[in-house]
């Protein structure tokens, strides 16, 4: 048991929450294992960013809990950027508020090339284009290497290098011992993923 | 309190207000404006005010245009740190909240931003103050600035307050416009104090004691240390409230 929750990087049992008297999650719960990639997927407005939410702790519950382990990283399905900032500004940011010491810390170096960035530094948020917009969005929340990776909606945006980038970039995180949590509106690979559920009037199910 | 993360969060948002170059250019050129046009419109004669916060009776004898250029100086302060301070807080609260969520305080934000905004009140307060002695020789410089600063302060809480309660740009904008136009641009203008009948009202209002000590400081030779103070307290409210409605919207598990 004590096994099982060491590597149990997330659990999540019987969240419900409504808005005002619109139901939106009942009674959900599943877990996140480490080295797991697991998939939610439902229609919009099904509920999905709302667990996503109160799982990065910005709602909370009407019931239920949720237990979280490790470092987390989130990467949040709106463009959460300062837009006179730059893509350098925003790494020194993030990285302090993630205790990563220097002024190019590696793992940054290292988003800097697995999503390109190299080339526009120096540039605003409001000069990138919508697609660099989301790369940015994402390399924030991988900054700091988390042990466990929350993505609402990672892909939309993204051309089709920078799609395959990411795919290689969660299996090689995978690999590495480290989890994703996956929510999106469509599941185009579902053979990434080690677990599906699929979210429907609030309700979570195995796909 | 980590002062790193102060620190660079604070840089940020200073560079962040810095690269708004139309709205640091008008910063500059509003005050000017207002002068340049005051000057040009207001005649040149001996008017009488009244100063209460210095006493009941005391009725001041001055040059119009020279008390109207001091008030609009008083009134640009107020109006402009308050746009700036609701901008400070209203844009991109969300970015701020997933910065938390990386491991930010939010007494850590909020205390970057008031220090950005207390560099940007002394700015401005040095700015119009040298700005106004081009045109007369304040009798006390010092107390004018303070004045000046006192303006800023209580205003800039109030952009605060508004920019933590109204989501919203329009609304908050129109929140801004409304009290510094009503109070700090009109109804605090010792002339029309002078002529008002229900002068408890405007006694009231945030721009009083502001208005008041940045009088004082240019025309009389009273302390306005006092003056100043109440203006601070009156300020503080604002900013209290602001605390609260800042931790509580931004509070995260």
């Amino acid at each position: 048991m004590k096994e099982m929750m060491r590597d149990t990087l997330l659990q999540v049992r019987g969240v419900s929450h409504a808005y005002g008297k619109h139901r939106v999650l009942s009674d959900v719960t599943f877990g996140v294992h480490r080295g797991q990639v697991v998939g939610i997927i439902g229609e919009n407005g099904s509920g999905k960013s709302t667990l996503l939410k109160i799982i990065v702790g910005w709602l909370r519950p009407d019931r239920g809990e949720v237990v979280t382990e490790g470092r987390m990283g989130y990467c949040p399905q709106d463009l959460l950027l300062y837009e006179r900032l730059t893509v350098g500004e925003h790494i020194r940011l993030f990285a302090a508020a993630y205790g990563i010491n220097g002024k190019n810390p590696s793992p940054a170096e290292d988003l800097l090339g697995v999503f390109q960035f190299q080339q526009c530094e120096g540039k605003r948020v409001s000069e990138l284009s919508g697609g660099m917009q989301q790369r940015l969005n994402l390399s924030l929340a991988v900054l700091h290497s988390p042990h466990l990776l929350i993505l609402d909606e990672p892909c939309s945006g993204l051309d089709y290098g920078s799609y395959r980038r990411f795919w290689q970039y969660a299996q090689e995180a995978r690999e590495a011992g480290r989890s994703l949590l996956i929510v999106s509106h469509l599941a185009y690979e579902r053979s990434q993923f080690d677990v599906l559920y699929t979210i429907e009037d609030g309700s979570l199910q195995c796909a | 309190m980590r002062l790193k993360f102060l620190s660079i969060y604070g840089a940020m948002s200073a560079r962040q207000l810095l690269r708004h170059r139309v709205a640091v250019l008008l910063l500059l050129i509003i005050p000017t404006l207002f002068c340049t046009i005051i000057v040009l419109i207001t005649p040149d004669r001996v008017i009488v005010f009244e100063l209460p916060t210095v006493g009941d009776s005391v009725v001041q004898l001055e040059n119009e245009r020279d008390e109207t250029i001091v008030f609009i100086g008083c009134a640009a302060v107020c109006l402009l740190t308050a746009f700036f301070a609701l901008h400070l807080v209203q844009k991109q609260w969300q970015a701020d909240r997933r910065l938390m969520v990386a491991g930010y305080k939010s007494s850590e934000l909020l205390t970057a931003k008031l220090c950005v905004l207390g560099g940007l009140i002394v700015s401005m307060s040095l700015y119009v103050s040298a700005l106004v002695s081009l045109f007369l020789v304040p009798q006390n410089y010092w107390s004018t600035v303070a004045g000046f600063v006192s303006g800023g302060f209580v205003y800039g809480c109030y952009g605060l307050l508004v920019g933590s309660l109204v989501r919203r740009e329009l609304e908050g904008v129109l929140c801004v416009v409304l009290l510094s136009n009503i109070d700090a641009s009109w109804l605090q203008n010792p002339i029309i104090y002078a002529a008002a009948e229900k002068k408890e009202i405007i006694r009231l209002l945030p721009g009083f004691y502001p208005v008041q000590a940045t009088m004082m400081g240019a025309f009389t030779n009273h302390s306005v240390l006092e003056t100043v103070i109440c203006s601070m307290v009156y300020g503080s409210a604002f900013l209290a409230i602001v605390l609260l409605v800042y931790a509580w919207r931004m509070r995260i598990r």
